[in-house]
């Protein structure tokens, strides 16, 4: 699977700025919503089922990087955004560390073949560390899309 | 019998004591903070027709016949030991910088040395073209042997720029030769020259780097020996062919080389240290052959012009280049003006101005003054401040993490897996654990410890000291994770999970475990992870198993022995097949 069949393009931020967990998942779900991906209607239901999926454990998976997400029927198509942190988010990772890449996947709930694909491609680019500098180092939207794109093609 | 001196007689002695000094001077050239090539050209220089020694060599034949065997050499052994990764990560911007680059480069540089010489453009041009490569040679021994960390980016753009720039410089010599001698017009015959060399030099080296994986696998010989002499013999092969077929013999060398050192190879240890040897060797040759044509007292002569041209190459043209070049990449500032600074020249310049020489150009004697002058000064500036300029420009990094001192056991066939004895030092994490403290991955035994005479055969509660030797067997792909637990322990770096692993409590029930994953699971929903990991495997921190698409490894344990925490990866559909075969097989 590919960044680009996922990834709303107009919805990544790289200046988040949050307090907490709970509110980097709304800024990263509100973005969504201001894209049209998702209703106003269905934005709390959404929320909370990401916060739901945390509390299995956090989906901050150290080094950095929280990869929150969900299935929720409301989507028809499985839709992710990304934000970059640059002053950090403590997400309760594992390993205690603040949070400065997040990558957030909701998947409607009748393809989990495909959610797994994108976890998995999520987490494989993510191994790669000059994937994740780059990522934390790029200031514009444009410069992470550009950046998904040389993934995609497995040229970073 | 002092009737039966023979000329080889002399000339192996001289050999041997020019190699012996070279490596000497290797040994120096550290603790002097000048390249080693440099010294290299010195002793050449010393051992001259000038120089103490006295060695009469004018002979610019031969000079060109070593210096391009030589630098096949080191073109080979740079791409067998150049990974892939780094290759895929960087070869935009350094075949940017190997084409247009060198074009910028010698256009600017050539259009300062008419000018500073009062020559014809078009021989500026070939001075431009003569001095426009960055040197693999000079690169690669900086940035390997020199202490020099630096961001992986920009070591693979350096590596892989100088490693395919020549190809740029030789055509563009022979071209300007060619046009001088009015053999050639500007137009098509020159564009098809370009192609030829490019596209001869790309499709003759890959083909025969694929060949020589496919033979030297398959083919069964009696002596170890022989393999890294058969893989040699495809190095010359490509260069070879490539070159007789009007194709580029040193991009065709270099590739090759990248095939063979990314391919799984029977006995590779042995081939690599083979070649890493031939390089070496080809290097001390090459620049003291090349010292010892030159005639330090011309150098004199043109010195004043030849560093106002050098100045004119090391801080205009080659940055100009390098911007030009890197910008479109989103390389920061920083790299940009390393990168600039590391266009150090060596071999291949002074073994291009011999082309000059034998073609009977115009000026020849001058520009093979000049172009040793500019090599000289570029490789004495830049080469030895290239690690001030690293660490005030703030890109300089620790050097990658020493690996254990291991010792490999080599198989002349194919077994899906190595012998590897880890040298336990004072620092190394595994240094005063238990052998089952270790969580050695699956795949990965250890078949004895050796302490002094001693040979100790490992049982679970064997501790392990420094100073040990301990001998495993490892199945494939397991080596990086194995490295890390015999790595010292203060080494954060490189120490990357096998697999993200999302962290899950082992409270929560299997249904969720479904609802979240789509896994279909054969037992009640209210069961809890840790029950249902329980049921199926044994219950140690470390220990992992396979369900479906997920990989579930035991994190950490209550003090009632319940699982806490479980790491959940997932497996990509390659994994997941790789994993079923092997349940089918075992």
């Amino acid at each position: 699977m590919k960044f680009s069949e996922i990834v709303v393009k107009d919805s990544v931020i790289t200046d988040l700025k949050v307090e907490n967990k709970e509110d980097a998942i709304r800024k990263l779900v509100g973005s969504l919503r201001a894209n049209g991906q998702i209703s106003a209607d269905n934005e709390e239901s959404i929320v909370g089922a990401i916060l739901k999926r945390e509390e299995l454990g956090s989906t901050g998976i150290g080094k950095g990087i929280a990869v929150p997400h969900t299935k929720h029927p409301s989507v028809d198509e499985l839709i992710a955004t990304i934000a970059i942190a640059p002053e950090g988010v403590d997400f309760a990772s594992l390993d205690g560390e603040d949070v400065y890449i997040l990558f957030l996947l909701i998947s409607p709930p009748d393809r989990p073949g495909d959610h797994l694909r994108a976890l998995e491609t999520i987490s494989r680019h993510l191994r790669n560390e000059n994937f994740c500098s780059f990522l934390r180092q790029s200031r514009t939207p444009e410069e992470v899309l550009e950046l998904l794109k040389e993934a995609d093609q497995d040229e970073v | 019998m002092n009737g039966f001196m023979f000329l080889i007689d002399q000339l192996i002695l001289i050999g041997g004591v020019l190699i012996l000094l070279g490596i000497l001077s290797n040994m120096i050239s550290s603790r002097l903070g000048v390249p080693v090539l440099v010294l290299f050209l010195f002793l050449g220089m010393l051992a001259g027709s000038e120089g103490i020694g006295g060695l009469e060599f004018e002979d610019y034949k031969l000079a060109h016949a070593i210096g391009t065997l030589a630098l096949a050499m080191i073109l080979f052994d740079g791409g067998l030991s150049t990974k892939i990764e780094s290759v895929k990560s960087a070869w935009k911007p350094a075949v940017t910088l190997a084409t247009l680059g060198v074009l910028i480069t010698a256009g600017i540089t050539g259009a300062a040395a008419a000018w500073v010489l009062n020559l014809p453009w078009l021989e500026g041009l070939l001075l431009g073209s003569i001095v426009g490569s960055t040197d693999a040679a000079a690169v690669f021994s900086i940035l390997r042997n020199g202490g020099v960390g630096l961001p992986p980016k920009i070591a693979s753009t350096l590596e892989m720029e100088s490693g395919t720039n020549d190809p740029m410089a030789i055509f563009m010599t022979i071209g300007c030769i060619e046009l001088l001698a009015q053999r050639m017009t500007f137009g098509v015959e020159l564009l098809s020259l370009f192609a030829m060399q490019m596209v001869f030099g790309v499709l003759i080296g890959a083909a025969i780097g694929g060949l020589a994986v496919w033979i030297v696998n398959r083919i069964q010989l009696g002596a170890a020996g022989l393999y890294p002499v058969l893989v040699t013999s495809f190095c010359l092969l490509a260069f070879g062919l490539a070159a007789n077929l009007g194709g580029s013999g040193f991009l065709s060398v270099y590739l090759c080389g990248l095939v063979l050192g990314n391919s799984h190879l029977i006995f590779k240890r042995g081939i690599r240290l083979y070649h890493d040897a031939l390089a070496w060797l080809s290097q001390i040759l090459m620049f003291v052959l090349l010292g010892l044509l030159s005639f330090p007292s011309r150098l004199l002569n043109i010195s004043l012009k030849a560093m106002l041209i050098a100045a004119v190459l090391i801080l205009i043209a080659r940055p100009l280049a390098c911007f030009l070049c890197l910008i479109p990449f989103r390389f920061q500032f920083k790299p940009m003006l390393f990168i600039s600074w590391v266009g150090l020249k060596g071999a291949v310049p002074i073994t291009l101005a011999t082309f000059p020489l034998m073609m009977g150009s115009p000026n020849a004697s001058l520009l093979f003054d000049t172009v040793f002058f500019i090599v000289v000064a570029s490789a004495i500036i830049q080469g030895s401040s290239l690690a001030v300029v690293a660490s005030a420009l703030g890109l300089k990094t620790p050097k990658e993490p020493e690996p254990p001192v291991t010792l490999e056991i080599s198989t002349l066939r194919h077994v899906d897996g190595d012998i590897v004895d880890y040298l336990v030092g004072d620092n190394s994490r595994a240094s005063g654990k238990m052998v089952k403290e270790l969580a050695l991955p699956d795949g990965v035994v250890i078949a004895l410890i050796t302490r002094g005479d001693e040979l100790i055969p490992p049982q679970g509660t064997t501790r392990v000291q420094s100073g040990d030797h301990v001998v495993l067997v490892l199945k494939q792909g397991t080596r990086p994770l194995v490295n890390q637990i015999f790595g010292r322990s203060e080494d954060q770096r490189g120490v990357i999970p096998a697999a993200f692993e999302f962290p899950l409590r082992g409270s929560i029930t299997c249904s969720e475990l479904s609802d979240y994953y789509g896994i279909v699971l054969d037992v009640s929903p209210t069961l809890t992870l840790n029950e249902m990991l329980k049921q199926r495997m044994t219950v140690k921190v470390g220990n992992q198993i396979r369900i479906g698409p997920l990989n579930l490894k035991i994190l950490s344990l209550e003090e009632d022995q319940s699982i806490a925490m479980v790491g959940m990866a997932i497996l990509s559909e390659a994994e997941i097949r790789a994993a079923e075969q092997d349940h089918t097989i075992g």
